[in-house]
């Protein structure tokens, strides 16, 4: 009986090889797995597969089948939208509108943030109300003011493509559910990493292309005057935290708030992560800041002045070699393999 | 020459622990330790002489010329002590037990399998109120404060029986595990955080002890090669080789008509920032009088109330920390202010029964 099974079985295993498995969209060349990555130097020890939850470990069939969901506009109501509308990999998978345009061309109040290296974060979106990327992946879809959908709506068509519901049963073997789907994106957004700016390389000890002006400029990042390290620590580039940087002003979006209810928090934002900064363009959680420049003027200012403003923002003031030379270090963050990286384009799907 | 503002964690930059891979890794330990031990070498020895070599040695070490001048110093200001608090004392270390000299490992080996578990609620409070976090906390004058960061690392926990005998105890998580590190991190945002769990022996006790902070060797590990919470999201760390943060607060102190009041910042600071070094036992010890009995394998809990005007009143005051090397920013004075003092204060109490 067993002889017989494997007789049947080795032309097809055979041909299976033969053809690459065409019916699995999972790649072969090893350089064009999205699992393929480096851990950020500074970075919390572990790598991005590490941080994935135990029930949706990080597997290639799923960053692959997220993948395609992240680029796919059938997620929202109008057919319009998918995630990389608003998170546009040739800008650090940011958005270069200060606010997103979602369906029906609506807009909402804050810009949409860098999804890269979210894999380390705790928690998500500028008010850190999502505590899994899983639980983050779902929302965007629901959002009036983004894609408007139902996760259910958004199930019941993709379930409606085969392809799609043979690539949901090779990445969890089962039919499409909101749970995978989630956990689907949430497997492509862990995939995309970032460790290769001439930062990283400076922190691994290859000063190559990093040159003396960043160096001094990281020295004034470090530094007591300008004193960015006590949100952005050097390394990992943010502290995970929520603080008042003195953008808000009374009357705006009060961000963390929303959450916690504490009056506390009014103003509070999301400690972004700095990778690829120079790349996505505008700043501050409402994109009111255009340039990294007005983002310095900025904190040299000490914010805007709203009362709420964390008592770390202070008004200090640079010489103008100084804020040459933190342009300079910020702008090492740019990880252009990232930014020019084959493995996270848009693609034609089976 | 004590340091404690973040410009003197500059100190041996040479041995920067972020730069590099293994090689540099091994240099920052090799470096670093060669500083450590230069500094207890410092301790048993007095007078003039010990500067100009002290200074010699820290040179070839590789270490700063901030941390060679520390050492001459040290050696012509002939200091010895390492348990003092006071002002213009150099080391300022309050005899940490002993995590210099065992390392900081991961996964401490318990001091014990079985026991009691104490659960200790950790309970703010300020004009014996209890201090909300992220709230408005309304003050006697009027005004009100709002707290929006406050966290400290708690290590070294040590029960003191009434026979006087000192038992150190096992830290453990919420879960029950044993704490990494043997350290808990306090996180008024983290509700997880707020209440300290140890194992320890049944037994009559007096009080207990503990390091505010965390010891020299804790201070020393490298924040991306460590796990919670001696990683940077416990945002407790320093640039360059300054190490941890022992305690972190941050606050908005408003008038009665909400404004920002800055006549409530002169005994309410808006800022403290404690501790931070890796190449001095700073870390105070503090003490916590209150009689406790625990059975054998029933837990217990006992309150330990944190009383902020004490803390807020040893970060205002006028002790004299000039002898910090550089000029750190006020937050650093205030809390070397409170380091210096704390192990004579209240800041920490057992709620009674």
């Amino acid at each position: 009986m067993g002889t017989r099974l494997l007789d049947s079985a080795l032309p097809l295993l055979v041909l299976s090889w033969l053809i690459g498995c065409s019916a699995d969209a999972t790649p072969r060349d090893e350089g064009s797995l999205l699992t393929r990555s480096v851990t950020p130097t500074g970075f919390p020890k572990g790598t991005a597969a590490d941080r994935a939850p135990a029930d949706n470990a990080l597997t290639e069939e799923r960053a692959q089948l997220g993948k395609r969901l992240f680029y796919d506009p059938q997620l929202s109501r109008t057919n319009e939208i998918s995630c990389s509308s608003c998170h546009r990999p040739e800008f650090a998978f940011s958005d270069p509108n200060p606010v997103s345009v979602g369906v029906d061309g609506r807009t909402g109040a804050r810009n949409a943030p860098s999804i890269v290296n979210a894999a380390w974060g705790r928690t998500f979106f500028w008010d850190g109300r999502a505590d899994t990327l899983e639980e983050q992946a779902g929302q965007p879809l629901e959002n009036p003011l983004e894609m408007d959908f139902s996760l259910a709506e958004a199930v019941a068509r993709v379930a409606a493509e085969p392809s799609y519901d043979q690539a949901f049963q090779r990445a969890y073997g089962e039919a499409p559910s909101e749970a995978t789907l989630q956990k689907a994106l949430a497997s492509f957004v862990r995939s995309v990493v970032s460790g290769n700016s001439p930062y990283d390389r400076h922190l691994r000890g290859d000063d190559g292309d990093f040159g003396e002006q960043r160096k001094r400029g990281e020295a004034v990042f470090l530094g007591e005057k300008a004193e960015c390290f006590h949100c952005h620590p050097g390394g990992v580039l943010s502290n995970e935290g929520f603080f008042n940087n003195g953008t808000f002003m009374a009357g705006g979006d009060t961000g963390r708030e929303q959450v916690t209810g504490r009056v506390g928090d009014i103003g509070k934002f999301k400690v972004p992560g700095l990778r690829n900064i120079a790349a996505s363009a505008p700043y501050m959680h409402d994109g009111s800041l255009p340039t990294l420049e007005a983002v310095i003027e900025q904190y040299e200012a000490g914010g805007r002045g709203d009362v709420t403003t964390d008592p770390l923002i202070r008004p200090f003031t640079l010489t103008a070699d100084e804020r040459a030379d933190l342009l300079a270090f910020l702008q090492s963050f740019t990880d252009p393999t990232l930014l020019e990286d084959p493995r996270f384009a848009p693609e034609l799907q089976p | 020459m004590l340091k404690a503002g973040p410009l003197v964690f500059f100190r041996c930059q040479a041995i920067e622990s972020l730069h590099g891979g293994r090689k540099s890794e091994q240099l920052h330990r090799r470096s670093n330790e060669g500083c450590v031990k230069l500094r207890s070498m410092r301790l048993g020895f007095s007078g003039v002489v010990i500067a100009g070599l002290s200074g010699l040695i820290g040179a070839t070490l590789g270490c700063s010329s901030t941390e060679r001048a520390d050492f001459a110093s040290a050696g012509a200001a002939g200091v010895s002590g390492v348990n003092g608090a006071g002002a213009g004392n150099l080391v300022g270390a309050s005899g940490s037990s002993g995590a210099m000299f065992n390392g900081c490992p991961e996964h401490p080996t318990p001091q014990r399998t079985q026991g009691s578990l104490l659960s200790m609620p950790l309970h703010v409070f300020l004009q014996n109120q209890a201090f909300a976090f992220g709230q408005r906390n309304a003050l006697s004058d009027g005004g009100s404060v709002v707290p929006l960061n406050f966290r400290f690392y708690i290590s070294e926990v040590a029960l003191q029986r009434k026979t006087g005998e000192s038992v150190t105890v096992d830290v453990l998580t919420a879960a029950g595990a044993p704490a990494p590190y043997g350290v808990h991190l306090f996180d008024a945002e983290e509700p997880n955080s707020s209440t300290l769990r140890v194992l320890a022996p049944a037994g009559d006790y007096a009080g207990l002890s503990f390091a505010l902070g965390i010891g020299l060797a804790c201070n020393q590990l490298r924040p991306d090669r460590t796990a919670p919470p001696l990683t940077t999201d416990s945002q407790m760390t320093w640039p360059h080789s300054g190490g941890f943060l022992f305690l972190r607060y941050e606050g908005r102190n408003e008038g009665a008509d909400g404004s920002a009041d800055a006549g409530v910042a002169a005994t309410i600071p808006s800022m403290v920032h404690m501790g931070g070094s890796i190449a001095q036992e700073l870390v105070p010890r503090v003490t916590v009088a209150g009689a406790f009995s625990l059975s054998s394998n029933s837990p217990r809990e006992k309150a330990l109330n944190v009383i902020m005007d004490d803390l807020f009143a040893a970060a205002t005051s006028n002790l004299d920390v000039s002898d910090m090397s550089l000029a750190p920013g006020a937050e650093a004075i205030a809390g070397e202010r409170l380091r210096r003092s704390i192990s004579g204060l209240s800041v920490f109490q057992l709620e009674p029964g």
